[in-house]
């Protein structure tokens, strides 16, 4: 085919000697090559900075050295991160009783009766059941008491971003998060999850060590969300309250939800110590950290951002999976096989171990119908109790979920499903230590790429969530 | 059910998961561990050290070839025997060698094996101490286009960590050169190129010493007890046997380069408001976190002031290039530097 290879063979042999040419000088460049281009690139830049930029000869810092010997001082930056983050926390939480309030009177209280009646028209029971009690009743109940504090949490916490105080609290807290083998950023990561676990995850991309990252993303779900701060303060009110006087009940409930938030710090820690000892040494690490200067935050634009960003996405995903679960609670509350109720079935399988960790079998379904959103662990747990012990005049019908309109109705409820205050407080300790939600397990997997950190950021927690509250079983047993 | 039993029987079941399924020492792990020593992995192991001793000239004995793989000298026969019967190796002239396909096949093991060692060194957190070990073994596992799309990932690195060429993809070497530590007049000023990995324990106390390749140093004294070398400042004093494993060029260096200098001032020592000029980062600070420092504007040249401590004293925020930079005491002590006597404006 080719006239010409007389040629086209020089030319060959011209590239292989060539080649073979630069093979050989490979040896004797060596391997600092990529040091000597890059400082030659930084030196070419520098040259090139210097003749077009030009100094006014005014320092940088002034103000901003004197806020940053106050915020990271020796003895000013561990209150002033304090005091910060309370008052973070203190607006969420007072912040969105009135829109969740409101919310939850629109879609639950007022919608939901209206669609059910429009529906049931000309759909067959079953049909609206699943639709509108089922699907639309959970989302909406997602919905109503996830997005108010997120849509408040969240915006704060960018807005202290923005202004720069943020990578100032990693700074500080580096020096722990080191001893436990993690990276200070990981305090950012761990605070963002108070508000949402999925957040959490998605923001340990600032930590770019993927050593670090992976214990910043197992670690997360040790921080209580927004979705189980709720369970805790309710749980704690009615019975932890209860044990002590009166005028302290209110002190010692609080009391007792802090001393769980700090747990979760606690088993933060020893699990990033942990991993970093064990499954994640031989992980890539390195560490690094740019305090950027302060500015005034952008107002508007943080707003923005953080609500599509963050709000936005993450109730968006908790929507999508909180349908399906809607399905299965109705659904199992709904289908009888022989004379029980798929749900009586698993409770009744459920409740030797329930019982071995201190639990029942009613706690345990919920919790896992509850996969896709923790907020709806207590609304699954009334009504699982109602259906199993067929109270009649009491929720709304089986797989509808419902919320009692006053404290003494919840304990009235829990009374006759002969709680105490062991199974309260394994709930408390369970609700801290199970597995993440969907939300969270998928983003997760988003986020690493790996079925197996995954699982490990699934099962870890849920492992020490029943020892934990097996050997405090056993030894409240033993003990009382 | 009784509590007080079901404590015991819950705590027994916790030893004993942790028993089998503790990461490196549980018997899950272990059993992995011990996985047979295949005959494929026999032979290429045989091939290697033959490799070996060809390239370091030393002359093959069963002996020598059984006690660097840890073999009875009955086993090694009979590996060599399955090695000519593959063609990959024949006995002339009252000793064993390696055919052509024979060196082929060795050297395509070596470049997976350092290459492995290399990337542990860049890519992971995995300690020095457990490269060669880990090598051992993965080079057994990975194939020829694996290697290649490693090497690419590396940046085709040429050298591994211990200073040994990595042969290329054509299974290529330089020629060997350089001459042991031991040979060196005192007073020699050299620059260390390859420190051996084998045997461990000897590579061990070269580590905890703190030698690498590329350091300068310069021979004190060298006689049949000891062998003092003076190295970035310090003066470390090595057992002949020890000072054979080190590696220095034929010719040597026409002046002391760092070697007789003070002691190295690293970023760790500067103290507050002091500005320091970077004359470089230590060739122990590899891979991701040697390239993190570049990337923040780290350099020879440099000139950075410390600015800011945290709570704890551990990070530091550092001026460099203008921007406020934190760093850990551990990564600071990989950067050295002099101190600038006069106060320079923060470089741009």
């Amino acid at each position: 085919m080719n006239k010409s290879s007389g040629p086209h063979e020089e030319n060959n042999r011209a590239i292989e000697e060539l080649l073979s040419n630069a093979r050989d000088l490979r040896w004797t460049v060596g391997d600092d090559i990529h040091d000597q281009l890059l400082k030659n690139i930084y030196e070419q830049a520098a040259d090139i900075s210097d003749k077009v930029v030009r100094h006014d000869g005014k320092k940088r810092y002034d103000w901003d050295q004197k806020l940053d010997r106050f915020l990271t001082g020796r003895w000013t930056g561990l209150p002033m991160m304090l005091i910060l983050l309370s008052l973070v926390f203190w607006i969420t939480i007072v912040g969105s009783n009135y829109p969740s309030a409101m919310l939850s009177g629109l879609l639950i209280d007022s919608l939901h009766p209206l669609l059910k009646n429009f529906f049931s028209g000309f759909l067959p029971a079953w049909m609206s059941g699943l639709l509108i009690d089922g699907m639309y009743l959970t989302s909406a109940w997602v919905v109503a008491v996830m997005l108010p504090p997120m849509a408040i949490f969240f915006p704060l916490f960018t807005l202290l971003e923005d202004f720069g105080y943020l990578p100032r609290i990693a700074f500080n807290l580096d020096g722990l998060f080191r001893k436990a083998g993690a990276h200070g950023k990981q305090a950012l990561t761990m605070t963002m999850g108070y508000g949402c676990n999925a957040a959490g995850v998605v923001a340990t991309r600032i930590i770019d060590s993927p050593r670090e990252r992976l214990i910043a993303i197992i670690t997360n779900n040790f921080s209580l969300c927004n979705g189980r701060w709720p369970t805790q303060i309710l749980i704690a009110s009615l019975f932890i309250g209860a044990v002590a006087p009166p005028a302290l009940s209110g002190i010692v409930a609080a009391g007792a939800v802090i001393a769980v938030a700090l747990l979760g710090i606690f088993f933060t820690f020893i699990t990033s110590w942990g991993l970093s000892k064990t499954i994640l040494r031989g992980e890539a690490s390195a560490f690094s950290l740019e305090l950027p200067p302060y500015r005034p935050p952008r107002f508007w634009q943080t707003l923005y951002t953080s609500l599509i960003d963050r709000t936005a996405i993450v109730l968006w995903r908790a929507v999508i999976f909180a349908m399906p679960a809607g399905a299965v609670i109705w659904l199992i509350s709904n289908i009888t096989v022989g004379d029980l109720s798929l749900a009586e079935w698993f409770i009744r399988a459920l409740d030797p171990l329930g019982g071995l960790v201190g639990l029942n079998g009613v706690i345990l379904l919920a919790f896992i119908v509850a996969i896709p959103a923790n907020e709806i662990v207590i609304p699954s747990i009334l009504m699982l109790t109602v259906l199993s012990l067929n109270l009649h005049g009491m929720g709304t019908g089986a797989g509808v979920l419902f919320e009692p309109d006053s404290l003494n109705s919840y304990m009235q409820l829990f009374h006759q499903a002969n709680w105490t205050l062991l199974t309260a407080v394994n709930l408390m300790l369970f609700s801290l230590l199970h597995n993440p939600c969907s939300t969270t397990i998928y983003t997760i997997y988003k986020e690493t790429g790996s079925w197996k950190w995954t699982m490990v950021s699934t099962f870890l927690p849920l492992a020490l969530g029943f020892i934990v509250i097996f050997f405090v079983t056993q030894w409240a047993r033993i003990a009382f | 059910m009784n509590p007080i039993l079901l404590l015991i029987d819950g705590t027994l079941i916790l030893i004993l998961l942790a028993l089998i399924f503790w990461p490196e020492k549980g018997i899950w792990a272990r059993i992995r561990e011990a996985r047979v020593r295949r005959q494929r992995i026999l032979l290429e192991d045989t091939l290697k050290q033959l490799y070996d001793h060809e390239y370091y000239q030393k002359p093959v004995s069963i002996a020598s070839l059984a006690g660097a793989l840890n073999l009875s000298q009955e086993k090694t026969t009979r590996a060599l025997q399955s090695l000519a019967q593959l063609k990959l190796a024949v006995f002339s002239g009252g000793q064993w060698h390696l055919t052509a396909e024979g060196r082929g096949y060795a050297l395509r093991i070596l470049r997976i094996h350092r290459l492995w060692e290399r990337y542990l060194a860049d890519e992971t957190g995995v300690s020095e101490a457990e490269w060669h070990r880990r090598a051992e073994k993965r080079e057994h596992d990975l194939t020829m286009d694996e290697a290649d799309r490693l090497s690419e990932t590396l940046g085709y690195p040429v050298y591994d960590p211990h200073g040994d060429p990595i042969p290329n993809r054509f299974g290529e070497l330089p020629p060997k050169s350089g001459r042991p530590l031991t040979a060196a007049q005192p007073g020699t000023h050299t620059t260390i190129v390859h420190l051996e990995d084998e045997p461990a324990i000897l590579f061990e106390q070269l580590s905890a010493e703190g030698l690498y390749p590329g350091m300068a140093v310069t021979v004190l004294e060298n006689n049949d007890e000891r062998v003092v070398i003076k190295g970035e400042g310090k003066k470390i004093t090595l057992a002949p046997v020890v000072a054979a494993n080190i590696t220095i060029p034929v010719e040597e260096a026409k002046e002391a380069e760092e070697a007789e200098k003070e002691p190295f001032l690293t970023l760790a020592d500067v103290r507050e408001g002091e500005a320091a000029e970077v004359i470089g980062i230590s060739p122990q600070c590899r891979g991701m976190q040697r390239r993190r420092l570049m990337d923040l504007g780290i350099l020879p040249g440099s000139v950075i002031t410390r600015e800011l401590e945290s709570m704890g004293g551990d990070p530091v925020a550092y001026n460099v290039r203008g921007a406020l930079i934190a760093l850990r005491r551990d990564q600071a002590r990989l950067i050295r530097v002099k101190i600038k006597k006069e106060h320079h404006e923060p470089q741009l």
